[in-house]
């Protein structure tokens, strides 16, 4: 065995710190989402809990910023790809001179700030409504319109360098040979350079949606009064620090992770080496097949849910909570023997009311503990039909507090039948 | 443009080719020249109520770009605030790019040159996950890290290093890791992109004929990768300058970034024309410095390329 010298162990050191500074803050920011803590943190360790997601599932503003996000994904992905194909296509078509300042242009919207693409795209549909005398509600002054025209500036620029490095592959000579056998140049495109770009397509569109989710600079100015998944997390971060952030980070982690171990897995079982090995041991092909392991990894996921519905950890917090009223009360024994005799009543009761709001903040019953575990009971599926109220799953709490009850269907019909 | 067209045409028929055009100058007109043209021409007017648009009072201006240089005061003195603030929003932005040059050459070399298959593969995908966390959820995890409870004060408290929190928000520590992380992404792949294709040998001629390991690098890596370092530069200053989030959530109270004023004076400031004018000042000052740098290290625009 080769004993590596010193120096030839310090690139590994450098890649670990590297790798340290990449992961340790997202590392530290998952921890703090399960500290019962009310202020994200690592220490001191208060209670694991799960209570944060719950809060999380109940802030109506959020969802609503996220199904806009979603929306405004779609339709991004719906523009920017066909315009980044075009491009590129184009592209690869012309001479090298005007390919060269083509490109300068094309590339532009991915080096401009966003701040001045969102502002200068609300600056000029604003000025075109002002032109057409259009209303307010017309689609020139619409957040969601809006953003899709922002982001697209830009997101068309990075679907285009996917295609581009795709399609510099392209052996025209293909389309020569199907010129040659009497198909229409129209044939040869849809024929043979569509299915060729098929992949290529694929991932632009991932990376398209993804970017126009993330997508805060350029979003901010062309959102108006509207809003979006990012925009809302924004406001939170900014507006006081909370351990349900630090939960979506959790819950996005996880997808981010899950996709990225199942694109590895696929990766690895397309691979030449690992198709000789499988090739005799079908129960081991089977098992590595990014299928079973997207499948174990959703029922992973579904037992993670489960267990955060589940979880109760609201002995543990009054136990926390205990803890603290003790040690204010000591607190409050000692200051009364520091100060004696001079204002010995009055101490009390000014250290009272803040005890008690800490008592009414945190020992209140646990979204989750109350009556999550009703929500895959059968009468909570069937219990929409008609007006019937939700008196059936949690008789005991009212609706409004049962943060668990968010999936059940009474929920989403809104509030009118209770 | 015509001959654009039939060129165009004889290749993919008319169809396609009407698809090609259209889509690209709607791209292009639509989505990117004209409204930057609005932004320039909004830039140069004064900021009027909706009534008197287009009126008689409605002429070309100077006066929001005065108003950077001089202030609301007419005497003449300089406006030192917001100059000072775009001064050092680009002083910070060199900083970061140059810190993240520093800290991803010798990953993307190690990337590129000791690594192969699927290890290099899998380090490729670690380095691409933390990037689709979203922005803001970055910014959040440093604050969490550098808070007065953060990670990093109670460890350096415990250690001894100092007595009570240092506050490293006010000082803009979290502000720089947190840009400088937001985009190693960037600055690492065109590197790699740059690196891998040098050929192995090249090195070992070098060390062969007795170049120590920095020599190697500084006469044989560094000029290969020319282009590389000079677009992973050039996006990681652009994109630094132009952030919104991480200062917003990050910078400390007294510290603005430059396009923190431009949001304010879009939004609480109601004043449209003036935040077009801090806008373009951004953009061309940001332009100009990249291309002044290129000049100086002799990097045309066309070897830039992802």
């Amino acid at each position: 065995m080769k004993i590596k010298s010193p120096t030839a162990v310090i690139p590994g050191i450098y890649l670990a710190l590297f790798f340290a500074y990449l992961f340790g803050p997202l590392i530290i920011m998952v921890i703090t989402a399960f500290n019962s803590s009310n202020f994200p943190r690592v220490s001191p360790w208060e209670c694991f809990t799960t209570d944060w997601f719950g809060k999380l599932v109940a802030d109506d503003k959020l969802i609503e910023g996220l199904g806009n996000s979603l929306l405004i994904g779609v339709g991004v992905v719906a523009v920017a790809i066909p315009i980044g194909l075009a491009a590129a296509i184009m592209l690869s078509q012309v001479g090298p001179r005007l390919r060269a300042s083509l490109y300068t242009i094309f590339i532009a919207p991915i080096l401009v700030p966003g701040v001045v693409i969102g502002l200068s795209t609300l600056i000029f549909w604003d000025r075109i409504g002002t032109f057409f005398n259009a209303p307010y509600e017309s689609f020139f002054y619409d957040g969601t319109f809006l953003t899709i025209f922002g982001q697209v500036t830009f997101i068309a620029a990075y679907s285009m360098l996917v295609f581009l490095s795709r399609i510099q592959r392209f052996d025209t000579t293909l389309t020569e040979a199907a010129l040659d056998m009497g198909a229409t140049p129209t044939q040869a495109f849809v024929k043979v350079l569509l299915p060729f770009m098929a992949p290529a397509i694929g991932s632009a569109t991932v990376l398209a949606f993804l970017a126009s989710l993330e997508n805060y600079n350029t979003t901010v100015f062309t959102i108006v009064s509207s809003s979006t998944f990012t925009t809302v997390l924004s406001s939170k971060v900014r507006y006081g620090l909370d351990p349900s952030i630090s939960a979506v980070a959790v819950i996005i982690i996880s997808i981010t992770l899950i996709g990225a171990i199942i694109y590895e897995c696929r990766n690895r079982y397309h691979s030449k080496g690992w198709s000789l090995v499988v090739a005799e041991r079908p129960v081991l092909k089977v098992a590595t097949h990014p299928g079973s392991v997207a499948a174990v990894l959703g029922l992973l996921a579904i037992g993670a849910v489960l267990f955060i519905q589940n979880h109760d950890s609201s002995a543990c917090t009054a136990q926390i909570l205990e803890d603290k009223r003790a040690i204010q009360q000591k607190l409050m024994e000692q200051q009364s023997l520091d100060t004696p005799a001079v204002t010995p009543a009055p101490t009390t009761p000014k250290l009272g009311p803040l005890g008690g709001e800490d008592t009414g903040g945190t020992s209140a019953p646990s979204p989750f503990g109350g009556n999550a575990g009703s929500i895959f009971s059968p009468e909570n599926l069937s219990g929409s039909a008609g007006s019937t109220p939700s008196t059936s799953d949690a008789p005991t709490s009212p609706p409004s507090s049962g943060v668990g009850g968010i999936f059940a269907p009474e929920n989403l019909t809104g509030s009118g039948a209770n | 443009m015509r001959d654009l067209f039939y060129d165009l045409v004889k290749r993919n028929g008319m169809a396609v080719s009407i698809y090609l055009m259209v889509a690209v100058s709607l791209w292009v007109f639509l989505l990117i020249i004209l409204p930057q043209l609005t932004m320039l021409d909004y830039s140069f007017r004064f900021n009027l109520p909706p009534g008197k648009i287009g009126g008689p009072e409605d002429v070309y201006t100077l006066d929001q770009y005065r108003y950077f240089f001089q202030g609301s005061g007419s005497s003449g003195g300089l406006n030192t605030l917001d100059i000072g603030i775009l001064f050092k929003t680009l002083m910070s932005a060199v900083f970061v790019t140059v810190f993240d040059l520093l800290i991803c050459y010798p990953v993307a070399f190690v990337l590129a040159k000791s690594s192969t298959g699927a290890k290099a593969r899998l380090l490729v995908l670690a380095l691409i996950v933390p990037y689709w966390i979203n922005e803001i959820l970055r910014a959040f995890a440093f604050r969490i890290l550098f808070g007065s409870t953060g990670v990093i004060n109670e460890v350096g408290m415990g250690l001894g290093l100092f007595d009570s929190p240092v506050d490293f928000i006010r000082e803009d520590v979290a502000l720089y890791a947190g840009l400088a992380y937001a985009y190693i992404l960037l600055m690492i792949f065109p590197l790699y992109n740059a690196i891998e294709s040098l050929d192995r040998n090249q090195i070992e001629a070098a060390q062969d004929m007795g170049a120590n390991w920095w020599q190697v690098h500084s006469k044989v890596v560094i000029p290969y990768a020319k282009p590389g370092i000079a677009s992973g530069m050039t996006m990681v200053f652009m994109l630094t300058a132009g952030a919104l989030a991480a200062p917003q959530i990050l910078g400390g109270p007294s510290n603005l970034w430059f396009t923190q004023l431009v949001y304010q004076w879009f939004n609480s400031g109601g004043n449209w024309p003036r935040g077009s004018a801090y806008a373009m000042i951004l953009l061309v000052v940001c332009i100009a410095l990249v291309l002044l740098t290129m000049r100086i290290f002799k990097v045309s625009i066309g070897e830039i390329k992802r």
